[in-house]
Formats: structure tokens, sequence, C-alpha cells
């Protein structure tokens, strides 16, 4: 027990209450003395909040997960797992399997399979097996939550300071925040929020979103507009200046030159002005053409907003408590332990200032972290050499420097960039143009050779990328690279047989066997 | 008198016989090779929700349980016994986690 008089508590409320906490100070008492009890709070049951209270769940810590997703501002909400689970990673990929096995249905002609009649897609059919698959990976995580243990409350954490002369014990165990981020909408454009969806609603849709419009270039952007051109349905991108930022720009192109020779419309170097909703209830779009100057105009069935993201911090009132925060991007400071400004409270995950934006780099610091804090180890986080690849209908996987960041940071006389153009085997009967297969290997030059950065376009990008990963973890150079013997035929061999410098200029392209 | 309905059934053809005579209900279903009643569901069954069917099913004998084309592999997806599944939802829960009544209680009471 301790007296307060002038000094400052920190405790973490549970509140159903979404109002100013002061209405709920009388009630607060009664929630505040049951969170002592716990070693560990955290707040936020994404791919990082769970793996974190799991994880030391299972070091014998008594946790609690506390997750509460608050409704898109079209009324989408969904269960326990994060983005991740719900409206990322795995809706998108199931979405992106769907439009490729459309692809692969037209190949299929190619091949000798004979389709009676035109092929259609049903997107009522694909969203019922998506979101039914997700739901049970809600339930799963509430099986396991429950078997670990962990106490899960679907309530929001809001941080309260009391200055209060009354008997309260202190907090004695650590916070974590893993709250993650939400799609941002352009609020300063008429009609935007109004009529516009973001990738929080797309999955959920329960009828076909037709004719849509993706205003955004980044990965979200560019992975959604693919896979809805994939289903058949008409889809135009809309971007500002360039596709992919803080990617290897080159990749970025080959990656929307695929899309644009595949179906997807482009509508470059413009600047969306207003959405207006039409009597007929189709959506009317007015923009800007950056290169003329003039406005255009046209109507689409949907338009989704794919323009960024933003941290979940507002409502748990952070200020408070003093955790200090990003002026501009309004993530959390952290440092290489995931500590904030705040003894005893941490934050990772896409919510920690500087981090990857990804479930794998979450899990895995989620993990390290309640390892530490159950004092099991020292290990840091090591957010180096992560690879990702990009889901759009020509896949891009990489891992280490874009060329432009090795030429940045080694200069570009230090560098040797080995490329190639391959065309897939697959792709051959089926008559499919392969011009943006693409494979690039940024090299330092001299030596032996020590591969920075590694890109590969191409079908399964990810599993192909995966594996040489690992060699890019353990230093690979390009030695490495060239005694490994590929496995043949596949496209990833193609990787292991590059010998063409950009710098020599010669013809890049892959010749026969 | 309880607050939910007690259906036992023997075999796939009795249970889909019995489940599409309660369309509408919160159907709970219990698919196990034993005679005799599981005591851990059994202690938590106060917890089902007013109105809800509980479907105790027999899936038969040892050799069509084996049969891996058996109809309930097949189409009602069960991959062992036992299997407690909420009818129409993703929820289930396999073999010993049907053993843990804190998990049962966890299916009969949320949403």
């Amino acid at each position: 027990m301790s007296n307060l008089g002038h000094t400052c508590w920190l405790c973490l409320l549970w509140s159903h209450y979404q109002h100013c906490p002061i209405e709920i100070e009388w009630h607060g008492i009664w929630f505040v003395t049951g969170t002592f009890d716990y070693d560990l709070v955290v707040i936020g049951g994404g791919s990082g909040g769970l793996a974190c209270s799991k994880e030391a769940a299972q070091l014998g810590q008594k946790v609690a997960v506390l997750d509460y997703v608050e409704p898109s501002v079209k009324g989408t909400k969904w269960g326990i797992g994060g983005t991740c689970v719900n409206v990322g990673c795995i809706p998108k990929k199931l979405m992106h399997q769907a439009a490729l096995l459309g692809t692969a249905l037209k190949d299929a002609q190619k091949y000798g399979w004979q389709i009676p009649g035109p092929i259609s897609h049903d997107w009522s059919t694909m969203a019922e097996a998506v979101q039914n698959h997700v739901r049970s990976l809600n339930w799963g995580h509430r099986v396991q939550l429950q078997d670990k243990e962990v106490k899960y409350l679907n309530v929001k954490g809001i941080f309260f300071l009391f200055f209060m002369n009354c008997c309260f014990t202190q907090l004695k165990g650590n916070i974590v925040i893993a709250t993650g981020g939400r799609p941002k909408y352009p609020t300063h454009i008429p009609g935007a929020v109004e009529h516009g969806i973001t990738s929080d609603d797309i999955f959920w849709l329960k009828e076909s979103p037709g004719k849509t419009l993706v205003v955004g270039a980044s990965y979200v952007a560019l992975e959604c507009a693919g896979f809805l051109t994939g289903i058949g349905l008409e889809t135009t991108v809309m971007v500002r200046s360039i596709p992919l930022r803080g990617f290897d720009q080159q990749m970025a192109g080959l990656v929307t030159d695929y899309m644009e020779a595949y179906g997807t419309k482009f509508s470059w170097r413009s600047v969306p002005k207003s959405v207006d909703k039409l009597s007929s209830g189709v959506l009317q779009v007015t923009w800007t053409d950056e290169q003329t100057g003039k406005d255009q105009r046209d109507t689409f069935d949907s338009v989704l907003w794919a323009v960024g993201r933003a941290p979940e911090t507002k409502t748990l009132g952070l200020e408070k408590v003093g955790v200090k925060l990003n002026k501009e991007s309004g993530k959390i400071l952290v440092a290489a332990d995931e500590s904030t400004s705040v003894p005893n409270i941490y934050a990772f995950g896409d919510i920690g200032e500087g981090r990857p934006e990804l479930t794998p780099t979450a899990i895995k610091a989620g993990k390290l972290l309640a390892r530490r804090l159950a004092g099991r180890t020292n290990e840091l986080m090591n957010y180096d050499n992560v690879a990702t690849t990009v889901f759009t209908p020509l896949e891009y996987g990489c891992v280490g420097l874009s060329e432009e960041e090795a030429e940045s940071r080694h200069g570009k006389d230090s560098i040797e960039v080995y490329h190639a153009f391959y065309k897939p085997l697959e792709f051959t009967v089926a008559e499919r143009d392969a011009s943006q297969c693409y494979i690039k290997v940024v090299c330092k030059r001299g030596g032996d050779q020590r591969i920075l950065g590694l890109h590969f376009t191409g079908p399964n990008a990810g599993e192909v990328t995966q594996g040489f990963a690992m060699g890019f973890q353990c230093g690979a150079t390009l030695t490495h690279l060239k005694e490994t013997v590929g496995i043949h035929p596949t496209c990833a061999e193609e990787l292991t047989k590059v010998n063409v410098s950009k710098r020599s200029g010669l013809d890049a392209t892959v010749t026969g066997c | 008198m309880s607050h939910y309905e007690e259906v036992k059934v023997h075999g796939y053809d009795e249970f889909c016989k019995a489940v599409s005579e309660r369309k509408g209900n919160d159907i709970f279903a219990y698919f196990s090779d034993c005679v005799k009643a599981e005591p851990v569901v059994r202690g938590v069954m106060s917890h089902l929700p007013e109105g809800s069917v509980f479907f105790y099913c027999q899936v038969g004998e040892r050799p069509y349980w084996k049969d891996p084309n058996n109809e309930f592999k097949k189409t009602l997806k069960l991959s062992g016994v036992p299997t407690l599944i909420r009818y129409g939802t993703p929820q289930k829960l396999v073999e010993e986690e049907c053993f843990k009544a804190d998990l049962v209680r966890m299916m009969f009471t949320e949403d």
C-alpha cells in the first residue's frame, strides 16, 4: 500500500467506455485493482500481441491481453488476431490465390483441359470461404489463449493518470502496447469518408465491389488492385507519384508494367479532388491530372483508399502517462529493446517508430520481449535482413538493399549488379508474356562480392525468396551463389546462374538451358 | 426441465435429418465413438445457451470410422473423435480439447 499525496500513479484501466475517463473515475477503482495481479498486460491482440502474451504465459507469467476492434467507418469489425488475420495478409493472400487460379484456368486450356463455356467469378462464394477461414483462425486463437491461461478481454485499454488520496499498490508488472495501425482516410477530399472504403472493408464485403478505383501506390493498393483485376473486375489504380515507395524502383516498375499488361488501368500523376454519389448509386470521382493540369472525371462502383496507415494511439491516452511519440508519424518512440520513454511500458510491432510493418517481425519481437521480461534472455530483436514479398499478380520478393540504397550507401563504383530476364517454363506452353520476369543480385564490387540485395519478380516469389533469405542472413557472397547448383527446371535456379552485370551492358536475357 | 434440447443420434443420415428439422436453432454437436456420455462435457452443459440444441452423435463402429471416405470425415470434415462443434460456425474442439471444461464452457458461452 502507498499513500499518494502528490505522487502520480499510472494505472491501466480496462474500460468499455469510450468517453473521457473522468466519467469512469469511480468505476475505475474497481477495474484497477484487478490489474495488479498480472505480470504482463498486453494491449492489442494482433500478430505481435498474441505471440508476446502466449510466450509469456508459457514462461509462467500471469498474462492478460486486451483486444478491441474499433469498427471501420463503414462499420466493418472482426475478431481476435489483428490486421494480419482479419484484414491483411491472410484474406489478401487467399484472394490473390483466387485471382491466380483465374489465370491458371485460362492457361489450362493450352495444356489440354477442356473447359466448356466462358469462365466467370462469383465474389460471394470467394468472400464467404475467405471469411470462414478467418473466423476459424479467430477461434483458434481463442482456444490457444484459453489453453495457455492468458486472460482475454474484449475491451479497450486506456491509460489514466490518477492524482488521488487513496490506497493503491504500485503497478508491479509490465505493460506492452501492440495496437498496430489502421488505414488512413484522405479526410481533406470531399466525399472520401462518406463514399470510400479501405482495406478494412474490402475483405468483408458480402457483394462484389464492382468497377473499382484504388487510390494509392503502396503494396496494399497494388495487391488489392491486382486481385480485383484477376477476378475479372474493371480496376483502376490512381497514383500520385511513384509506385511502391521505399522498394527498388526498377522492380516496382516491372510490377506495375505487368499489371498494366494484364488489364489493370493506371492513372499516373493523378490526385483525387472529390467523390460524389450519383442518383444511380455509382460514385463519380473527379481528379487532377498533374501533367496536364486538367481535371478528369469517371464513375466507379467502389473507391478503395490505400493511402497509408496510421498508428492506433489516439484512444490510448498515452500523453497522459508520458509515453513519447514521433510527432510526424504518431508512432511510439522505442529503443532497441522495445522500451518506451516510460519505465515498465513497452511497444512493438506496427506501432513502433521505425519498425517494419510486418507480421513475422512483430511475432519474433514479441516472443523475444516476453522472454526478456521474464528474465530468460538478453537477446534483442534483429530487424536487419528481413525478406518480404509483394503479392501482386506478378509477385516480387526481395531481401536486403534496393539498388538505389546500395548505391547511396556504398557508391555506384563499389557495387556490381548482376541481372537476368528469364522465362518461367510454365509460361511457354501457356503462351504467356514473361517480359517482366527478372532477377537482380546487388553485390559489393571486388573481394568476395558479398550480396547486398536480392530481387526476384516471378511466380511464387515468396517461396523462392525465403530460402535465399537464409543465405543472405549467413552473409552469402556471389561466389556462394555461383557455387550453388540449381534445381531444374525452376525459376529459382536462375538466381544461381546469374552472370551478366549491368556494368557490362550485355544482353541479360537468359537463353536456353 | 433444461433450457436446451438434447438429441441422441446414431450415424450420419440420422444426424443430418435431425439437424434439418431444427434449422434456425443454435446447434452444438458432440461426435463420439463411445457409448457412454462424456463427463467433462456433461458437467458444463448447464452453460448452453437458452433454446439451443445439443446433439450427442455416435459415429458408428470402428471400421466405419477408420474408412477415410466416411461421411463424417468427408462432409463434416471431422478429423478425430471426440469432436465438439457449433454447427454452422468454425468453432470446434477436437479430441483432448473436448476434455477441458474451460474450453467447452468457452464454446457454449461465447458468440
